[in-house]
């Protein structure tokens, strides 16, 4: 695993009110959504400045991107967005899980809840080694692996069911010669 | 080759039903015979034949319970050791001759205390430990939660423990997204994803308990007997502190042994399954016990709502026994505490036994199962069928008082003094109630008998006056709770579907705006008829009193009967004294145990605990983690947009409970919702995270 830098101090919303700007976006909606995001980020568990400023810097550019692309609805909402994203592309990567949507929602879970020291760092990009096991290690299955049976509804003949269902064949029969047809007696779900 | 004690004893078992039933059609037709003598004063009016139909169908009922009672006396009287019966039993090593095997312990729930659940579910893990075979077990929690804030708590309780627990994974949990078919398709969902996983599972209740050593002598026997599919071990209620519970409690304690040792006489091979507290072959009852609809509407029609009876006779349609294990102990529940929740307990209860009613004929059930089902229909018809056999006497009494009596008729000289027929009336009564009193007494002589069971009940002095204490106030509610059934059969026969609300369990007591709101009714019943028969039929009103008293005295008794101080205080006096009071079992220790160390719900800074996970990053992940994987369609996307719009501009107030579930359900609509809080112009308040 790779060294852990210790924060200096947390950046705080106005330290971050100078970063740089987006192309395409308002400046003073970029410094709202880095703000924003900043504290999406701390709400995660992600405490070292470096790492927020290091995250931070990945969600911008991905926010130019997209707003190259389009305009943004919502630049706080986009960057928000973004900062799932980015965390989600990672655990992709780290653990080679693409399109398997309930084991990335497992490794989030597992990263999120603290049961991961250090993956911060390394989603940052300041740790090296390969936190997989640890992530794969740390997750708690909420069921086990399917093991399933065949269960289908019995049958369950009602005796006056089935008796009012003859009677009354009976009597359509007697009454206009005809068959009410094939109605099934019993009970069949 | 079988001793001769042994074949003697086994074919002594052919014998069991006969006996039971001949008994208790002879009684049934003694009693008949004595009121019909009682009551054919020249003739047979339609109302005396009204009133000795009624009459016999009673009779047969309690006769039924009183056998059943005084064959399980004689059973446990014979019985030279008590300490399966209620003590833990005996570790026993599973036969695992044809490979490993695991058992599931699977509890359902449904919008229950997440506390109270995974403390007890962590009592019976703790249990299973200490007897070193827990290895073979593993625990799934079968949530059909509907409520928000229950459904996060019990994911947050479930993940706490089993990251304490670590690798291997042993304690599961699911939340089902349609709670279609309620308890029994739950478990019949359980059963078709992983029942190939599991060679048994045992079924316990939210409120269960059962002992680490029961579980595995339940595991034993059914490797013991390859063609058992269930054994229902009797729960013994425990854990309420209410007079009302407590009492229960000891009648649960000291009677409930007897009636199980009795229905264990009769039943055989045959028993039934009571839901909750029971081993069950999962192969088999996948394959048997999968439950059609009932054609037709609701209360009648649809899902089967008792569904434990029905599976239990589809096992032994198929060929299956099914037991009842009355000499196995280390079985537990919990009751309601309070007479008002117990009433809405049988509410629940009621209709799915009277939907019974359409089983009892079906085709190619076994005799016995009809007859569970017939008991079960009946536990709740008696009720207005009492009521009828009340009024019913009272019209006849009234009619017999118009009656003048005429000394000189015919040639006679004397005069002819009417028959009375007080001796042989009196002679029915007191038969009757001998029928419904000689159980108690008959579990006193038990305990007089056995010398070191009565400490456990407070000792045979404390024991009678328990029971008789008990008696007292069994006679004054009985009323109650038949005008309480009786309305619930009413207004299931009139159609009226009962909903599935959540049990109240905890203690809590009963204040006088809930007691006058559910007995102002008998009250005013008390009142109003009191007064009728004291005018009009006066020599009926004083047979009528105990009834009338128990209706007239309803709120005073409902209240007092709630109140945990008075059951504490009775405790204290020795009253109403259980085995698992007296001598508390360990499981029971350690669920108390837990619920004092269950930590305390997350901080979340006033918001509701559903908005926690939807706001707080390692609560929406953990969220979304249990969530299934679903392809988004449009039309719910656009129904989420829709109540994530409704949030956003009449905040959180605004939306209903399924709103609330809706947005908790779908990653789509979780993800969705999540950004937006965290892009709203104010960002989330800080909330605790969830490590």
């Amino acid at each position: 695993m790779g060294a852990r830098i210790m924060p200096a101090s947390i950046p705080d919303s106005e330290s971050l009110s100078s970063g740089p700007s987006v192309a395409g976006l308002d400046p003073s909606d970029w410094q709202r959504a880095e703000r924003r995001v900043s504290d999406y980020l701390r709400a995660m568990g992600i405490s070292d400045p470096q790492e927020i400023e290091r995250l931070l810097d990945q969600v911008r550019q991905r926010a130019a991107i997209r707003a190259a692309a389009a305009p943004l609805e919502d630049p706080v909402e986009a960057a928000i967005e973004e900062a799932h994203s980015l965390l989600d592309q990672w655990l992709i990567a780290e653990l080679g899980l693409e399109g398997d949507a309930d084991r990335l929602c497992a490794a989030r879970a597992a990263v999120l809840n603290g049961a991961v020291p250090g993956w911060s760092a390394r989603w940052a990009g300041f740790a090296s080694d390969s936190l997989a096991p640890a992530i794969l290690a740390a997750h708690l299955p909420a069921t086990p692996e399917p093991a399933p049976l065949n269960m289908e509804p019995n049958r369950i003949d009602l005796l006056f069911h089935r008796l009012g269902h003859r009677f009354l064949a009976s009597i359509c029969r007697v009454l206009c010669r005809s068959s009410l047809g094939g109605g099934s007696p019993g009970v069949r779900s | 080759m079988s001793s001769l004690p042994g074949s003697f004893a086994g074919l002594g078992r052919h014998f069991h039903r006969p006996i039971y039933f001949s008994l208790v059609t002879i009684t049934t037709l003694w009693t008949m015979s004595l009121l019909t003598a009682a009551i054919q004063d020249g003739g047979i009016t339609p109302l005396e034949l009204v009133l000795l139909i009624l009459y016999a169908i009673l009779m047969l009922w309690i006769n039924a319970s009183f056998w059943t009672a005084a064959l399980g006396f004689v059973r446990l009287l014979r019985h030279q050791n008590d300490a399966d019966t209620f003590g833990e039993a005996a570790p026993a090593s599973p036969d695992e001759s044809d490979g490993p095997f695991k058992t599931a312990l699977v509890m359902p729930v449904y919008n229950e205390d997440p506390e109270r659940v995974f403390a007890g579910l962590r009592a019976m893990y703790q249990s299973l430990v200490e007897t070193g075979r827990h290895q073979g077990f593993e625990i799934f929690i079968l949530s059909d939660t509907r409520d928000p804030d229950t459904w996060v708590r019990e994911e947050w309780e479930w993940r706490r423990w089993a990251q304490e627990l670590g690798h291997p994974a042993r304690i599961f949990y699911r939340n089902r997204v349609e709670n279609t078919a309620r308890k029994s398709g739950n478990l019949a969902e359980f059963c078709r994803r992983w029942g190939g996983r599991y060679r048994y599972m045992i079924v316990l209740d939210a409120d269960s308990i059962m002992c680490g050593t029961t579980l595995v002598e339940m595991v034993r026997r059914m490797e013991a007997d390859r063609r058992l599919a269930l054994i229902q071990v009797p729960p013994v209620p425990v854990n309420r502190s209410s007079l009302f519970a407590r009492m229960l409690q000891f009648a649960g304690s000291l009677y409930g042994r007897m009636f199980a040792a009795g229905l264990a006489y009769w039943q055989q091979d045959t028993a039934n399954f009571w839901g909750h507290n029971a081993i069950i072959r999962v192969r088999p009852f996948a394959q048997h016990c999968g439950l059609p609809q009932l054609p037709g509407r609701e209360p009648f029609g649809g899902d089967i709502l008792s569904h434990d009876f029905v599976e239990a006779a589809l096992l032994a349609r198929a060929g299956w026994k099914v037991r009842l294990a009355d000499d196995l102990g280390g079985s537990y529940e919990e009751i309601p505490p309070t007479l008002i929740d117990y009433a809405k307990r049988d509410r629940r209860w009621c209709q799915g036994n009277l939907q019974h009613t359409r089983l009892i004929l079906a085709r190619h059930f076994k005799s016995l199962s009809r007859i569970h089902f017939a008991m079960g229909v009946m536990s709740y018809l008696a009720s207005p069928l009492w009521l009828l056999f009340l009024i019913a006497t009272g019209v006849e009494a009234y009619f017999r008082s118009l009656t003048v009596p005429v000394y000189f008729f015919g040639n006679n000289v004397l005069p002819v003094w009417p028959e009375s027929y007080a001796v042989e009336m009196a002679t029915v009564l007191w038969v009757t109630l001998t029928m419904l009193f000689l159980p108690k007494l008959l579990a006193l002589i038990l305990l007089a008998v056995k010398r070191d069971l009565a400490p456990r009940f407070g000792g045979l002095a404390r024991a009678t006056i328990s029971v008789v204490i008990e008696s007292l106030l069994s006679v004054l509610l009985a009323p109650v709770l038949m005008l309480f059934q009786s309305k619930f059969v009413a207004a299931i026969l009139l159609r009226t579907t009962v909903g599935w609300p959540t049990q109240e369990r905890g203690d809590h007591q009963t204040g006088f705006a809930e007691a006058f709101g559910a007995h102002a009714v008998h009250t005013l019943i008390a009142a109003v008829v009191g007064v009728v028969t004291y005018v009009y039929v006066p020599d009926f009103f004083w047979w009528f009193t105990p009834v009338l008293a128990g209706l007239a005295l309803s709120i005073p008794v409902s209240m007092i009967t709630s109140r945990t101080s008075l059951g504490l205080l009775a405790r204290r006096a020795g009253l109403f004294l259980t085995p698992a009071e007296s001598d508390e079992p360990r499981v029971l220790r350690l669920l108390d145990d837990n619920l004092a160390a269950s930590q305390p719900t997350p901080q979340t800074t006033g918001r509701d605990l559903w908005s926690w996970a939807v706001v707080e990053p390692s609560a929406y992940a953990l969220h979304a983690s249990l969530l299934p994987d679903e392809n988004p369609s449009r039309r719910r996307r656009h129904a989420l947009e829709g109540i994530i719009f409704k949030l956003q501009d009449e905040g959180p107030q605004s939306l209903n409970t399924a709103e609330k579930r809706a947005l908790l359900s779908h990653r789509d609509g979780l993800y969705e919702l999540h950004t937006q809080l965290w892009a709203g112009a104010e960002p989330p308040v800080s909330v605790q995270r969830l490590n």
